[in-house]
């Protein structure tokens, strides 16, 4: 027989044009804000540094007290740092290190919706070997799929977590693929799946983490639930989602998700490609909102840059970013109606109608209509077209129509109410627990908008609503995406109006390229070109977390930068991952049924809970 | 014994009948996805022949010359029976419907309506064996919707037609249609047609009450594990149980092969027009809720008939009692 089992290889890198000799650790944080004096107050020498970072609030702690300063910064009411939006970690393997220091961090990001502050927390790992953290899940319940990941991905441990299985890659995978060690591709795959793996015994039986709410049965009587394995190829899942489902008759005990069907590495992928050549993958994360993606990458790395980008170019950025949502929206609106009600198809290709009027525009803008790779690192791609505010124009026009017309074959339909109405509900206090961001935060009555409230892009120039409801059900949501479209309306109105002349993209030669017929007269201009195009632009060493809204929530990413031209490490914080996480809480107690609705209310893509 | 009376000719005309169906079956695809299409601002099949007319040709080739599938796991015998079993009721109605003065299409029972209850009740059987032989989760939870959702709907449509039955008179639908009807029963018949129509789409797992193959849940319910042409065995139970209905509630109400007012009355080759005239315009109607309207929950559809329809079923029957008392 055949040997075809692969074996390992060295991974090679291209010697030459992109070594950059010995990469640089971040900074440490300076300064001191509010925050940090009152939190080294209260733990004095337990916080190893605190202070700003890039203008970000930034602390270090060590594990043993990590539980006490996150229990206090959520409690304090002066503090009242209330959600932990992320967890993620840190490799510094490959970074000068001076000798005893750690080489794992376990990285935090809270957020005070009532203060408006963000603030990271840093926790230096003790054992290179064996990395291990307290688990935070006690505290925040948005820690437990986070943790998970870090523990999957790059072989944390967490003591005392709830749920201490991976995520993303097969249980039995050999490998922590985010550690620094294991090699881009190349290393040995294990085809450990067998017929005669025990697995097999129970694939699409196992034994759920029940918190089941059947009742109580008389004693002597047992009873056998169904086990429903719906996923990762269902009509309604949104892609490779597998769920495990119990059921009791058509009644839900207990759902539990199944994910990493479309685990793609984009975090390790990054880590290997050049800070602009990146932008072409976050259109893949996210496909249905390859603008917003682009967006809060871009941004990012500009905010460690330290750029100034061209207020139109700023402009533009926020029409394509609310475009994109509008387009977002509409095809959650569609697929929503379609897994409810399965005839609301006419509903689906009306909204599919005006999606494909923003698919033309992009188009227009950039020849693309759903990678569209169109807002790039110190501005955009191109220059809009001519023709494209009248074209935008008409759309405006004829949209806020459209959405009544949806609005009015749904409320006024029979059913669609009584489908979505107390179906799903999370509460506030649970909403901002979970972690939960975008329409799904602001359906359970959290006041919190990502572009009013921590402004980007110039958006603290543009005038609109944020829509809040405390209903917190899918009508809840519903009702917020709808209105979310007309404010979108609103913003790109008010940018298409006065959208200010000048340049689509930053002149930092450093950072842009030199149009082309400026390398004909400028020999400055040929050696930028060159160097772009080879070595790409350094980033400074620095950390920073920066989140916008995208359509489905916040879209956070972390880069962590060395001083060279790729980012060390850089992670991506999906609004449909933590979003996804609530799938079990509101389905349990309803029917079947309900659970196609809230996965449609969660509004997931699973490129992006994957990544 | 007259053998030509009693054997061959029911026989020649249940084989005619029977080829009628099925190339209504198929052309009754073509109207729906054409008309769907059109609901949805797209064109409908466009390929196949001229306006797509082939296309229920090509769509039967393929069925029949895929690979005859049956999986492992299944209880063979009941699983290729549930096909089958689903089919037949759907052509055995059509016996007592009259197409024209005194011309059923096979044979003119005493029990027209009493045949109608029974070979509807039969139907569901094909469906609840399908999915228990088929043995998989979701095959399992639409034959138990089908079941539950079937017999539910029974219950207000039998109501419905008793009360029919007393304005006639007569258990013979023949004798229906022969009988002239006064213009306050014509009234009193269509107030209560949206819910019999509502009551046929129920039975005939129609959408919006596809809940026993509710793809978006449960994959395709009942028939998941049923491919190739057993597959369109249950496509085409539906789609003829659509066409069987229509004909019975123009025959109930709308006066079957006889056109308003009397006219043409003895012309016996209009009949059969009229009546599929009439069987189209309801089909539209099947067709235009379809696109529609919204799928209630499993619950609220239940809810419905037995906390809405049953009770409003009783008591119209109970009025019709009265009045047919009171004026006839």
């Amino acid at each position: 027989m055949l040997n075809v089992s692969p074996r390992r290889r060295e991974y090679e890198t291209l010697p030459g044009i992109n070594d950059l000799g010995v990469p640089a650790l971040a900074p440490m944080p300076a300064g001191e804000s509010e925050d940090t004096r009152r939190i080294i107050e209260r733990f004095g020498a337990d916080i190893l540094a605190a202070g700003l970072q890039s203008g970000q609030q930034v602390i270090y702690t060590t594990p043993e007290r990590l539980r006490e300063v996150m229990t206090f910064l959520k409690k304090e009411p002066q503090l009242a740092y209330e959600a932990l939006i992320d967890v993620t970690s840190l490799d510094r393997r490959d970074l000068p290190m001076d000798n005893g220091e750690a080489r794992f961090q376990t990285i935090y990001q809270l957020r005070s919706y009532a203060r408006k502050q963000h603030l990271t927390v840093v926790c230096p790992l003790e054992s290179d070997e064996n990395p291990q953290v307290p688990s935070l899940a006690s505290i925040f319940k948005s820690a437990i799929w986070p943790e998970r990941e870090v523990l999957d991905l790059m072989g944390v441990n967490f003591t005392d977590h709830p749920d201490p299985r991976r995520i993303l890659m097969p249980d039995h995978w050999p490998y922590h693929p985010l550690r620094k060690e294991v090699p881009l591709g190349g290393e040995e795959v294990p085809f450990s799946l067998t017929f005669d793996d025990p697995m097999f015994e129970t694939l699409g039986k196992q034994v759920l983490p029940a918190n089941s709410v059947s009742p109580a049965l008389p004693p002597g009587m047992n009873r056998q639930n169904m086990i429903l394995n719906m996923g990762p190829h269902h009509p309604s899942t949104h892609g490779v989602l597998r769920l495990a489902v119990e059921l009791d008759g058509e009644t839900v005990l207990n759902v539990d998700p199944d994910l990493g069907y479309l685990h793609s590495g984009f975090e390790k992928t990054a880590e290997n490609k050049r800070y602009k050549d990146f932008v072409y993958y976050t259109d893949r994360m996210d496909y249905l909102s390859g603008m917003n993606n682009n967006f809060g990458y871009v941004l990012t790395v500009e905010k460690i840059l330290g750029l100034e980008i061209p207020e139109r170019a700023q402009a533009i950025r926020v029409i394509m970013g609310e475009l994109q949502r509008i387009a977002s929206h509409l095809f959650w609106l569609s697929s929503h109606v379609l897994d409810i009600s399965g005839t609301g198809m006419s509903l689906l290709m009306y909204a599919t109608r005006e999606r494909e009027r923003i698919m033309d525009l992009f188009e227009m803008v950039c020849g693309a209509r759903l990678t569209v790779s169109y807002i790039r690192i110190g501005g955009v791609w191109a220059d809009l077209p001519p023709a494209f505010i009248s074209h935008l124009q008409d759309f405006l026009d004829v949209m806020p129509g459209y959405i009544d017309d949806y609005e009015e074959m749904l409320t006024k339909g029979p059913l669609w109410e009584e489908r979505l109405q107390g179906i799903g509900y999370i509460s506030r206090e649970e909403a901002i627990d979970m972690g939960l961001t975008g329409p799904m935060l602001r359906g359970s009555g959290v006041d919190w908008d990502l572009r009013r409230d921590m402004p980007y892009s110039g958006y603290e120039n543009y005038d609109f609503d944020v829509p809040v409801t405390s209903e917190g059900d899918c009508y809840g949501r519903y009702v917020i995406r709808m209105e979310e479209m007309r404010q979108s309306l609103r913003i790109i109105r008010q940018a298409a109006d006065n959208l200010p002349d000048g340049l689509y993209k930053t002149d930092n030669r450093k950072v842009s390229l030199p149009p082309r017929a400026e390398l004909d007269v400028s020999m400055e201009a040929l050696i930028h070109h060159f160097k772009l195009m080879t070595e790409g632009f350094r980033v400074p060493p620095g950390m920073f977390y920066h989140g916008i809204e995208a359509s489905k929530g916040e879209l956070g990413f972390f880069i962590y930068s060395d001083g060279s031209s790729k980012p060390y490490r850089l992670h991506i914080h999906g609004p449909s991952f933590n979003n996804l996480y609530a799938i079990s809480m509101m389905s349990r107690g309803h029917m079947l049924s309900d659970i196609v609705t809230n996965i449609g209310s969660i509004d997931i893509v699973l490129g992006e809970v994957d990544r | 014994m007259d053998w030509l009376n009693l054997l061959i000719i029911p026989l020649a005309r249940s084989v005619a009948l029977i080829l009628v169906l099925l190339t209504a079956f198929a052309y009754l695809t073509w109207f729906e996805r054409k008309l769907l299409g059109r609901f949805h601002v797209r064109y409908g099949p466009n390929r196949a022949g001229p306006k797509g007319l082939l296309q229920p040709v090509a769509d039967a080739v393929k069925a029949i010359f895929k690979e005859e599938f049956i999986p492992d796991h299944v209880d063979k015998p009941i699983y290729v029976l549930g096909p089958a079993l689903a089919l037949i009721p759907a052509l055995v109605i059509w016996a007592v419907i009259p197409i024209a003065k005194n011309v059923p299409a096979i044979a003119d029972v005493n029990i027209g309506f009493l045949w109608i209850l029974a070979v509807a009740g039969v139907e569901s059987y094909g469906l609840i064996l399908a999915g228990w032989s088929s043995n998989n989760n979701y095959s399992l939870l639409g034959a138990l919707r089908s079941s539950a959702q079937m017999i539910s709907y029974e219950l207000p449509m039998g109501m419905f037609l008793v009360s029919i039955l007393m304005l006639a008179g007569s258990f013979s639908l023949v004798e229906l249609l022969n009988s002239g009807r006064a213009w306050w029963e014509w009234l009193w018949l269509w107030a209560m047609f949206p819910l019999f129509f509502i009551c046929i789409l129920a039975e005939t797992n129609r959408s919006p009450f596809d809940l026993p193959e509710t793809e978006n849940e449960l994959v395709a319910g009942y028939q998941t594990e049923y491919g190739g042409i057993k597959f369109s065995l249950f496509m085409m139970a539906e789609y003829i149980n659509m066409i069987t209905t229509s004909a019975i509630m123009a025959t109930l109400f709308f006066g079957g092969w006889r056109l308003p007012f009397g006219l043409l009355q003895n012309v016996q080759i209009l009949g059969p027009f009229v009546l599929a005239f009439k069987v189209i315009l309801l089909l539209f109607l099947f067709v235009w809720v379809r696109a529609s309207v919204g799928r209630p929950r499993y619950d609220q559809l239940m809810g419905f008939t037995w906390k809405i329809l049953l009770p409003i079923s009783i008591g119209y029957m109970m009025i019709t009692s009265i009045l047919v008392v009171l004026f006839k």
